[in-house]
């Protein structure tokens, strides 16, 4: 049995089908999201991939900011419980998920059974969310991807100390034209980030068993800082991309269990 | 050690200038209040181990009952400056909004005390930076004439901590004075409180000892409005930052002879250089302004290394006066902390009495700190502003900051809003001059 | 069947257009007078002979409240300001501000200079409701108000009205709980939107009016078979919850609200005025004695949470709702305390911010739906 799950988000889309919700057959990411080709192009991705076609999938679940508009799709689930099914499927210890997007942030406590037990977002603030990677990539003049390599080589971290991007973003000017040494900066604002985001997934209680997500999750520098805010070790599967695909994917099969009793 | 860690006129910046400076040894004053402030948490301390209950207070309460019981009182809102000042801030507003789970929105002095608190009940592991010497109280002493902040907060300590609260109201003043209902009902409060107050420590209200209270108190407060009247000098005799300082002694102390010995030696010391025509100020005094609002602790350095690049001293502030409270008896000690504080800052009472200030002590410009954590302040500040500017011909400048908050401020934003009002102080003086 | 859809109708248009109700009410040669949340005394307006008008904001564009209020000023607050600066309140004889949190403080003493057209009255209302004096205290605000009705208005009351006003309003306040319990036998019917619509109008009707249409729904309703609600059930809490497309993704989540602790709903209607007591402005302030679990009402031991634990068990709601109003620090306070309470408790909660000058809703939808995941 045969089911898709599609993560149509903000900035890029994912697709994933799983075969009896076990084994991942077919996967694609593709870097538009939704109101673009890009769902179209995920599907059409992961159905080349896993040699199947849209007539042999059981049920198809729709998750992330498109779904809504998705009109193929079985049903829809959050992002958050997808998300949560995601990871659990990829890393079966973690307790403790945290998300940063491009436009948010969310940490997930989840139970054994990989269901979501609680929740925090940030889904008002720039800071603690990719957006403010960006914007200070663009400051330091280095591509979002270069940042977090970048940060790895500070010898002496400065401190990001505003909470408000702009504010944020002068104080990095301002150390910029001091002549300190770029990696440094990297550092400050990585570790910026990660302590603002590290607050959010304390309210959740201490954590344990951690796993990052989420486009950031790509970005090692805050993958180190999210560790040392936390003080324990932070997982990074290499489809966590994937994860709310994933997660839709196992909901479609669940669904499609229900239907057959 | 003074809740400065060192005294704001000279600050590392200044010690790394090319022609070294040797070091001004700290005023007398100063090292007083230091003394103090170590006494009033030592106190505290030798108090809990002798098994009698302490306080905690909020900053305007009628501080001449517990002083004439005889009672240790410690105060979370000074406490919380202390720490935000020496950079200790970060731990504890990071425990808070995390694992606490409170608001960032709220005050950061509560913020800050409900994570020390959290701390001292057992509740959260963060290292003390001052060896917890901010004890766990027993009980709590609130009244609301500074903000209504407070009350929720300390809802939450007596929750916390299992404690009880005793709380006198004392209600807004929307009119310019204090109505006699008022009076009567902070009265009837003050009454019962003292009885309640009496009973749960074990203490015994002394009319007569209440009554040397009331004195020295009063005594204390006409010397802080003393010196703080004698800015009106030029040049002034002191940085005016440093009345920050002694805020401690006028909030902590106000019914203590300590405190008459230290606003003894305050005015002593600020006569002498008005007799000199000396000053604490580090520069030439070019420009005299006002600041409106608490300070900016975490940043005082900043603060104070911009303005004296331009040569601004602060002559007046809101805040000085705020702790120089006058009455006779218990009716008047009623009117007197209703009306107190920004419990009296009603429109018109707050452009009175800034329009007074501005005059009495000759500003050219008034620096608002639209103070993140004090929304009591900053959601009329725009009006008064306004009306205040065009009443008195002065003009204005806001920056963003927080008095305990460090994540609330941008140096780049001070130093341009500064320069802009140099800018224009500038341009005004050169008008006068040239007639 | 008709009258039913007709009242709900009814009382929905109120809610969806205040403005018209006002004119109304004008038109009818009536005077207005404008109550700020959350709390002010409109049977003092009512006894002399005029309409109390609640002021609880709405969605619009910030422009003019820019010059008073600051950004991290409570959303409900920036738009009654803005919406008086622009004059949407026109024909209003006064406003009555309480100033009950540091924000309303300020925002008395920016009306007052902001909307010289409409006059204000501020009301500060005793927090030492233990201490006897409070309510001596109370009578003499009351007085003030009254004082300063009549000074702008010409309109008086005298005992024997506020008598009938306080019986008036009592009546209401239990015609508005039996509302909301007979609404539960009936959630097909009286959805999250709806049941907020009923609730919102009390404010812009003469209340014995208000009662008059609540009765005729409510025996409608008892005519109907019980509905048996095959969906989740969920208490509110907060200040406010609005506007209708958060209401709305509850419903399309299947989610019934069976209760609330908001207080622009069921805290106005918790607690009666004393029949007996004293004359009719002491039973008022006494009445200010009893209510409870409000965060803008100082009380000791941070009893909401227990309180909301209880109307999960009385209701048979799954979990809790906190409506955030956005940047309202008392509920900030609060937060932390009934979280903790409902985690003792088993109880699921989620936050969702309430902004009035909100205009994209996709985030909140989806807390709702995940909460719905997850209950």
């Amino acid at each position: 049995m045969y089911t898709l799950g599609i993560d149509i988000g903000s900035t890029s889309s994912k697709a994933a089908i799983l075969q009896d919700g076990k084994m991942i057959v077919g996967r694609s990411v593709v870097s538009l999201g939704t109101g673009t080709i890009g769902p179209e192009q995920a599907l059409r991705q992961v159905f080349f991939e896993s040699g199947l076609s849209q007539s042999d999938m059981d049920c198809i679940i729709v998750t992330g900011y498109g779904r809504m508009s998705c009109e193929y799709a079985d049903g829809q689930v959050s992002e958050l419980s997808c998300h949560a099914r995601g990871i659990h499927f990829l890393l079966p210890d973690v307790r403790t998920i945290i998300d940063i997007g491009g436009q948010d942030a969310k940490a997930l406590k989840i139970s054994e059974q990989g269901q979501l037990i609680a929740f925090q977002m940030n889904d008002k603030c720039a800071a603690g969310t990719g957006r403010f990677l960006d914007v200070m990539a663009k400051v330091l003049n280095v591509d979002i991807c270069e940042l977090g390599p970048l940060s790895e080589h500070a010898q002496n971290p400065v401190t990001i100390s505003n909470t408000c991007t702009v504010f944020a973003e002068s104080e990095v000017i301002s150390q910029l034209s001091s002549k300190t040494a770029i990696e440094d900066i990297a550092a400050g604002i990585h570790n910026s980030v990660a302590k603002r985001v590290a607050g959010m997934v304390m309210r959740l209680g201490r954590p344990s068993a951690v796993a990052m997500s989420g486009g950031v999750a790509l970005n090692i520098g805050i993958v180190h800082a999210m560790e040392r805010e936390l003080g324990c070790p932070v997982q990074v599967h290499r489809f966590c991309q994937s994860a709310g695909a994933i997660g839709a994917a196992i909901f479609a099969w669940e669904k499609s269990l229900e239907k057959k009793v | 050690m003074s809740e400065m860690e060192k005294t704001p006129v000279l600050s590392a910046a200044d010690q790394a200038a090319p022609a070294p400076k040797p070091k001004r040894p700290k005023a007398k004053s100063l090292l007083m209040i230091g003394e103090q402030t170590n006494t009033l948490f030592e106190n505290a301390r030798l108090a809990k181990e002798r098994g009698e209950k302490v306080g905690w207070s909020a900053s305007i309460f009628p501080q001449e009952i517990p002083e004439t019981l005889g009672l240790n009182i410690l105060y979370p809102e000074n406490h919380a400056a202390g720490i935000a000042a020496r950079h200790q801030a970060d731990p504890f507003l990071q425990e808070c909004e995390g694992p606490l789970g409170y608001s960032n929105d709220l005050c950061a002095y509560a913020k800050l005390n409900l994570a020390y608190a959290a701390v001292l009940n057992g509740e959260s592991a963060v290292e003390f930076p001052d060896g917890g010497k901010m004890v766990k109280p027993d009980f709590l002493l609130l009244t609301n004439n500074i903000c209504n902040q407070l009350t929720k907060w300390y809802e939450n300590l007596a929750r916390q901590m299992n404690i009880p609260v005793f709380f006198i109201d004392t209600c807004y003043n929307p009119c310019d004075y204090v109505t006699e209902t008022r009076v009567r009902y902070v009265r009837s409060q003050i009454d019962q409180l003292i009885t309640d107050l009496c009973a749960f420590t074990g203490k015994t209200w002394d009319e007569a000892r209440f009554r040397e209270v009331m004195e020295i108190s009063q005594r204390n407060s006409y010397l802080w409005e003393r010196a703080n009247n004698l800015m009106d000098h030029k040049p002034a005799p002191i940085g005016g930052f440093e009345l920050f300082n002694y805020m401690s002694a006028m909030v902590c102390n106000r019914g203590k002879k300590s405190t008459t010995a230290i606003m003894e030696q305050l005015n002593a010391e600020m006569e002498e250089h008005i007799r000199q025509g000396t000053s604490t100020f580090p520069v030439e005094e070019e420009y005299r302004v006002s600041w409106d609002g608490i300070a900016c602790w975490p940043y005082l350095s900043h603060n104070l290394r911009t303005l004296k690049k331009y040569g601004i001293n602060m002559v007046a502030s809101s805040y000085g006066k705020a702790w120089a409270i006058e009455y006779d008896d218990l009716d008047g000690m009623a009117r007197a902390y209703c009306f107190a504080s920004t419990n009296g800052d009603n429109a018109t009472t707050m452009l009175s009495r800034r329009l007074e200030a501005l005059k009495k002590f000759d500003c050219e410009g008034t620096i608002y700190h639209v103070n993140r954590s004090c929304k009591v302040m900053d959601c009329q500040m725009m009006e008064i502003q306004r009306q205040l500017s065009e009443m008195a011909g002065v003009p204005f400048t806001s920056f963003d900051g927080d008095q305990a908050d460090y994540r609330n401020y941008s140096e780049a934003q001070f130093e341009t809003r500064i320069q802009g009002l140099v800018e224009v102080m500038k341009q005004n003086k050169e008008a006068k001059c040239n007639g | 069947m008709a009258d039913l859809a007709q009242d709900l109708a009814r009382l929905q248009t109120a809610s969806e257009n205040p403005r018209a109700q006002l004119d109304y009410y004008l038109k009818q040669g009536k005077k207005v007078i404008g109550c700020f949340a959350p709390y002010t005394p409109e049977e003092l307006v009512h006894a002399s002979g005029m309409i109390p008008f609640g002021l609880w904001g709405g969605h619009t564009d910030l422009k003019l409240t820019k010059s008073y209020l600051p950004a991290f000023a409570c959303s409900v607050m920036q738009a009654n300001m803005e919406l008086g600066l622009k004059g949407a309140y026109t024909g209003l004889s006064a406003v009555i501000i309480p100033a009950i949190c540091d924000t309303l403080r300020c925002m008395t003493q920016n009306w007052r200079f902001g909307v010289t057209s409409i006059p204000m009255i501020p009301i500060v209302y005793p927090q030492n409701r233990t201490s006897p004096a409070s309510v001596d205290y109370l009578i003499s605000e009351y007085e003030t108000v009254l004082t300063m009705l009549s000074t702008i208005t010409g309109m008086m009351m005298n005992e024997k009205a506020l008598c009938e006003t306080i019986k008036i309003y009592n009546e209401h306040n239990r015609t508005m709980r039996e509302f909301a319990v007979t609404a539960n036998e009936h959630l097909d019917i009286i959805t999250p939107q709806v049941r907020h619509a009923v609730f919102k109008s009390a404010f812009f009707f003469e209340k014995s009016e208000h009662t008059a249409i609540l009765r005729e729904i409510i025996e409608e309703l008892k005519t109907r078979p019980v509905y048996d609600w095959p969906g989740k059930k969920v208490i509110l809490t907060g200040i406010m919850c609005e506007p209708d497309q958060i209401l709305d993704f509850f419903t399309e989540n299947k989610i019934a609200v069976v209760g609330d602790d908001l207080a622009h709903e069921s805290r106005q209607y918790r607690i009666d005025i004393p029949e007996m007591g004293g004359g009719g402005l002491k039973r008022l302030a006494l009445q200010w004695n009893a209510r409870y679990g409000c965060s803008l009402i100082h009380e000791i031991g941070k009893p909401r949470g227990a309180m909301l634990i209880r109307m999960c068990r009385d209701y048979g709601a799954a979990g809790v709702v906190s409506c955030m109003m956005k940047f309202c620090d008392p509920e900030e306070y609060d937060q932390p305390y009934y979280e903790v309470d409902l985690n003792k408790a088993g109880l699921p909660y989620v936050t969702i911010e309430i902004d009035q000058q909100n205009a994209s809703y996709e985030q909140i939808r989806t807390r709702i739906q995940t909460f719905c995941e997850m209950i």
